[in-house]
């Protein structure tokens, strides 16, 4: 589809004025890649869609999301809760939990070895992650991808130390490196006779001498004072700020090609977030991986990321660069998102909220129309028809499922207001077409609104 | 706190628990109708000699003296003597005490040994045929009285198939190890150091250590499933539903996002997660255990400690009845030290 | 106490879970069997009839040796002969040793079970519910003090201490007129009931600590709701805060508590009557005891009632589970064990 094979952006800056970015760095389109552009890409999804079988009816949380992570770069996704980004990072991870699925898409991974390895589910260098057996899926966890979570008091075993659980990661690594072919195996190696072992004889453990030591490192790394003692309490000892960064020393381990940040701020206090989101940059560009950052605090995207993408329903309605989208954005969600005039000068700008809620998802109760049509406040009758992807600058970088990025907005085809069932925003209100007046203009819906926004995950 | 303190204070705590059961078995001869001095009367004694058996008794003095002199008596580790057999009250204890230990050991161990490995296999295959048979299993298991359960195990495998030994047991494990040892000692049995050397042949006549282990195993199958069943139930249901609570928590995800083999992610950090409150109503169902081998014990005829109360009461044999039911409370309270020992282990948190 | 809300959570679960129907089902027709005994009763469970005895239940006829001793002209001689032993549809579970009908024991068998079962609770849950909630209510020294003569009514396994309680105090019965027959509807069964009247103030002794521990639990953190806190700044009294606000807001717990007690004191009846510590004779556990010694020639007769105690305590346990699941009171496991 659209929006890749194009070149990437210049995004190595060193200070990240948000205002420097959205004024002109982040767009430039320069840097052409030498040969095959694509090598740029890390990671290529095409078409995924995860669906969660619950009892009430289908949930279609992602749907034919299209995404490119390029190598060093930083791309945001965001989106309000329930709008599906979470998902996303899982289904990208294989970590969707039942009764979800990942029922359709490819998730393209830059991997000559494996591609060599699984030709038919190979393309040049490109390895579809979704043919390949969950095992090759699980072993690439740690070191191709790790992942850091919202909230570390949950996301950490409360009755391990901090250290012991980072030793685990270090550990599982070197196990995988000394013995390759245990990660063909479904326990990698280390099975039930193994881990009662483990636990019964005095002494044993899983994670070896070095692997702690490697911990110690780890946690120093990230600005753990005394990482040493630390290192032998348990997560509940810490604060949230510490234990995030705890967390972020776990998902080093494995020196991953590409971290997933769930959220990673916003369980923690203002100024512990502005601490993190500095450590995670520097990490970044000291590494030089990529970051797939998920959130829903614009100024987080503002500070951080290079490339936009903007998620709604499960689909991504809107994509481009940080100026692109900030500067530029076409879909009125997005617009919704920054407020009448985006301003990056703020420094946190949150999500402006929206009148109505995101809708429940439910496939059946989904019906063809755009799926913002009921909050949008320029909905068309045209819009009444799913509207595809539409280039929005001839780049092939930005683009939008609106039908407003291939034409201007017409008021004499306005869906009058109430058109889904009034104030209540509800998807599933009978639509009633013919009680209202068409002319009317839609009303303003953002003004008087119940915000949505918050620290839950999706 | 460490880990040390905390033991030593649920010790003490312990100790008072103790101190409490003492005096309530102590108090139970006072609430309960009818004179000890009934019970070694004949039925037409004369005032005299029921005066003459009371003070040998020694029922005949104030509540508080009985009352002290018990607790010093059982500091001494003497428990009184027996109304009927006049022998020592404690020695006949004592002597049942291993026998209900073999069985309720054996029951635990049969019941840990199957419900951990049960629950943790019906919660990871949700919804599949070994979760609804696991499911089932604990169903019926929690909900079938053990004595019942034992006789039917007797009816099937006993009498019509002839698979085990229905009921009273041959020898105890200890004797039963002790053969190993007989077999091997050179000379008549006396006590080391009289005369006589204890000679252990070699090699040791494996075969007939064998054979009595054999023997010894049969006869405690039985009554060992009997007893453990509800347990291994009620294990499987709580392992069950606490790892799938477990399993759906976030840091299980999150050990799988770096990389963790599933068995590290269910065993050592989901299982380990699960046991904490496993452990803690187990300690809770201790005294379920105890019961439940008091009535296995009376199905199978088993020689211990059950069936002493049983009679004891049948009897009114005071001393043996009080002596019994001391040494259930203690060791109920000892094995609960021990399972808060374990949970302490398992949790940090409670330490603290 | 049963809000809208609570009720369609019930709904809910209940239509969503087939266990749940089983449970309710399986609990409907114990009652009802229990309840309507004398009706449905093919025979007086109490008669005896030696011609009758040890017949098979229907479908397992066979044949049993027989030894008898027969007087021939002033001489004793020992005859051995080979009966058949005919099943018939007039004793459809077979009788006992004394020529009883089982199905009628086993009919009458659920009344003594559930009435014991039913008012032990109560009487366990009428001790333990207002020590529990006073003790968590008040704290301090009142707490420490319940807490731990709980730990000592624990420390003695609930059979053992009511074997020894049933066994010093006596087996008191009391004997209810069954209205049935008081009535005239069901002739020719026993005009009386006999309730173990010791049993159930055993049974109830023996298990309201847990109704403590539930309530005292529920209690301790009731109180630092801001609504009990509100009402206490507003000068309510402590007894009115208490019966206003904290037992209102337990009542689940103790509603879930009080259905797992009733399966552990049918089982806990079962086993003290199977060791002959009862008021009565018309009980379960005890033909379970009576068949003990006829396992290779009546294997039915321990067997019968055995299956009726399964099946009821299942269906209370699923019933049990029902109620857990539906209104989420968190607890688990606790709660008594069966014997
Ligand atoms: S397609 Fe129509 S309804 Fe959907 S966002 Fe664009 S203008 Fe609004």
């Amino acid at each position: 589809m659209s929006g890749d094979g194009g070149s990437g952006p210049a995004g190595r800056g060193g200070g990240r004025d948000p205002d420097a970015d959205a004024g002109s760095g982040a767009g430039t389109e320069t840097e052409t890649g030498v040969g095959d552009p694509r090598s740029r890409d890390l990671l290529r999804v095409r078409d995924l869609s995860t669906r969660f079988f619950t009892q009430e009816g289908q949930v279609n949380a992602v749907e034919s999301v299209d995404l490119t992570v390029r190598d060093g770069e930083v791309l945001g996704i965001v989106g309000e809760s329930g709008s599906g980004k979470s998902v996303t990072a899982l289904s990208l991870i294989d970590l969707v939990e039942s009764p979800g699925r990942v029922t359709d898409g490819e998730v393209w991974y830059r991997d000559p070895d494996l591609a060599g390895e699984f030709p038919a589910a190979s393309d040049g260098d490109y390895v579809d992650l979704r043919r390949v057996p969950e095992r090759v899926r699980r072993a690439l966890r740690g070191p191709s991808f790790s992942t850091v979570f919202q909230d570390p008091m949950s996301s950490f075993n409360p009755s391990i130390t901090v250290g012991e659980q980072i030793a685990e990661a270090v550990e599982v690594q070197r196990r995988a490196r000394s013995n390759p072919r245990s990660t063909r195996s479904r326990t990698q190696g280390y099975g039930l006779g193994q881990f009662l072992l483990d636990s019964v004889v005095p002494g044993r453990d899983y994670a070896d001498e070095a692997s702690h030591e490697r911990a110690v490192e780890l946690l120093e790394q990230v600005g753990i004072p005394d990482p040493g003692e630390r290192a032998e309490e348990y997560p509940h000892e810490f604060s949230g700020g510490m234990l995030q960064r705890a967390m972020i020393a776990q998902a080093l381990a494995g020196e991953p090609d590409l971290l997933i940040a769930d959220e990673p701020t916003t369980a923690l206090d203002v100024t512990i977030q502005a601490q993190i989101l500095e450590l995670l940059r520097d990490l970044q560009e000291e590494r030089g991986m990529s970051v797939v950052l998920i959130t829903h605090d614009l100024g987080v995207i503002a500070r951080m990321c290079d490339r936009v993408a903007v998620m709604y329903a499960g689909e991504i309605v809107e994509r481009g660069t940080l100026a692109d989208v900030f500067d530029r954005p076409t879909h009125p969600y997005t617009e919704g998102l920054l407020g009448s005039i985006p301003d990056l000068a703020d420094p946190a700008p949150r999500l402006r909220p929206i009148e109505g809620n995101v809708p429940s998802l439910l496939g059946e109760e989904m019906g063809d129309r755009c799926y913002f049509a009921d909050r949008c406040p320029k909905a068309m009758y045209e819009c009444l028809s799913h509207p595809p992807e539409y280039d929005a600058a001839g780049s092939g970088e930005h683009a939008a499922r609106c039908v407003l990025a291939d034409h201007e907005y017409d008021p004499a085809e306005a869906l009058p207001g109430g058109y889904f069932g009034g104030e209540s925003g509800d998807p599933t209100a009978d639509a009633d077409p013919g009680g209202d007046d068409r002319a009317g203009p839609p009303a303003d819906r953002r003004t008087k609104n119940a915000p949505r926004e918050g620290g839950d995950g999706d | 706190m460490s880990f040390g303190r905390f033991l030593l204070k649920r010790t003490l705590q312990g100790v008072v628990v103790v101190w409490g059961v003492v005096t309530v078995v102590f108090l139970l001869r006072f609430i309960t109708p009818g004179s000890p001095v009934d019970v070694v009367a004949p039925l037409d004694a004369s005032p005299e000699l029921r005066r003459q058996i009371a003070r040998e008794l020694g029922v005949d003095r104030p509540l508080y003296v009985q009352y002290f002199e018990y607790l010093a008596g059982l500091l001494r580790g003497d428990m009184g003597y027996s109304y009927l057999s006049g022998t020592e009250a404690s020695a006949r204890v004592f002597a049942r005490l291993p026998a209900t230990l073999e069985l309720t050991v054996a029951a635990t161990i049969v019941a840990v040994a199957l419900s951990v490995p049960l629950g943790v296999i019906s919660a990871t295959r949700r919804h599949q045929p070994s979760d609804y048979a696991a499911t089932t299993f604990s169903l019926l298991g929690i909900s079938t009285p053990n004595f019942w359960l034992g006789i039917m195990l007797v009816l099937v495998l006993a009498v019509q198939f002839d698979v085990f030994p229905t009921s009273d047991r041959a020898f105890g494990f200890l004797e039963s190890v002790g053969h190993l040892v007989v077999i091997a000692v050179d000379g008549p049995l006396v006590p080391p150091g009289e005369g006589t050397r204890l000679v252990v042949e070699f090699p040791l006549d494996v075969g007939a250590f064998g054979r009595t282990f054999t023997t010894w195993l049969s006869y405690i199958v039985l009554p060992a499933v009997t007893l453990g069943t509800y347990f291994t139930a009620l294990i499987t249901r709580l392992t069950r539903s606490g790892m799938l609570e477990e399993l759906g928590q976030s840091y299980v995800q999150a050990a799988r996002a770096k990389g963790l083999p599933e068995t590290l992610v269910r065993y050592r950090h989901a299982l380990r997660n699960t046991l904490i409150p496993v452990v803690t109503v187990v300690g809770l169902q201790m005294g379920t255990l105890i019961g439940g081998a008091v009535i296995t014990e009376a199905v199978f005829d088993w020689p211990g400690l059950g069936t002493t109360v049983i009679n004891a009461i049948q009897q009114r044999d005071w001393p043996i009845l009080q002596g019994s039911l001391i040494v259930i409370g203690v060791g109920f309270v000892v094995v609960n030290i021990a399972v808060d020992a374990i949970y302490a282990y398992l949790n940090p948190r409670v330490v603290e | 106490m049963l809000s809208p809300r609570t009720l369609r959570n019930l709904k809910r679960e209940f239509d969503r879970s087939a266990l749940a129907k089983v449970g309710v089902a399986l609990v409907a027709l114990v009652v009802f069997v229990a309840v309507f005994a004398p009706l449905l009763a093919p025979h007086d469970p109490t008669a005896q009839s030696l011609d009758d005895k040890r017949l098979p239940p229907l479908g397992f006829s066979g044949t049993e040796n027989q030894t008898t001793t027969e007087r021939v002209n002033g001489t004793v001689q020992v005859v051995n002969e080979t009966v058949t032993v005919n099943a018939t549809a007039d004793h459809p579970l077979g009788t006992n040793a004394l020529g009883q009908d089982m199905l009628s024991r086993v009919i009458y068998g659920a009344r003594t079970s559930l009435l014991v079962g039913l008012l032990g609770t109560l009487l366990a849950a009428v001790v333990g519910v207002p020590v529990g909630l006073v003790a968590g209510y008040v704290r301090g020294r009142v707490d420490d003090a319940l807490m731990r003569s709980a730990d000592v009514m624990l420390a003695f396994p609930s059979l053992v201490l009511a074997i020894a309680l049933v066994g010093l105090w006596g087996r008191a019965a009391i004997r209810v007129p069954d209205p049935f027959v008081v009535a005239g509807l069901a002739p020719g069964m026993p005009r009386t009931f006999t309730l173990p009247g010791t049993v159930i103030v055993v049974v109830g002794l023996v298990n309201w600590v847990w109704f403590a521990r539930v309530a005292r639990g529920e209690a301790l953190a009731l109180r630092d709701e801001e609504y009990v806190k509100a009402a206490r700044s507003l000068g309510a009294s402590d007894p009115f805060v208490l019966r206003r606000h904290v037992l209102p807001n337990s009542a689940t717990p103790i509603l879930v508590l009080a259905t797992i007690q009733v399966a552990a004191i049918v089982l806990l009846e079962s086993a003290l009557s199977y060791l002959g510590f009862s008021g009565t004779e018309l009980s379960w556990g005890f033909d379970i005891a009576q068949g003990r010694d006829y396992l290779a020639t009546a294997w039915w007769i321990s067997t019968m009632p055995g299956i009726a105690i399964v099946l009821t305590v299942i269906g209370i346990n699923l019933l049990g589970d029902w109620l857990r699941d539906a209104l989420d009171p968190g607890i688990e496991g606790e709660g008594g064990g069966g014997a």
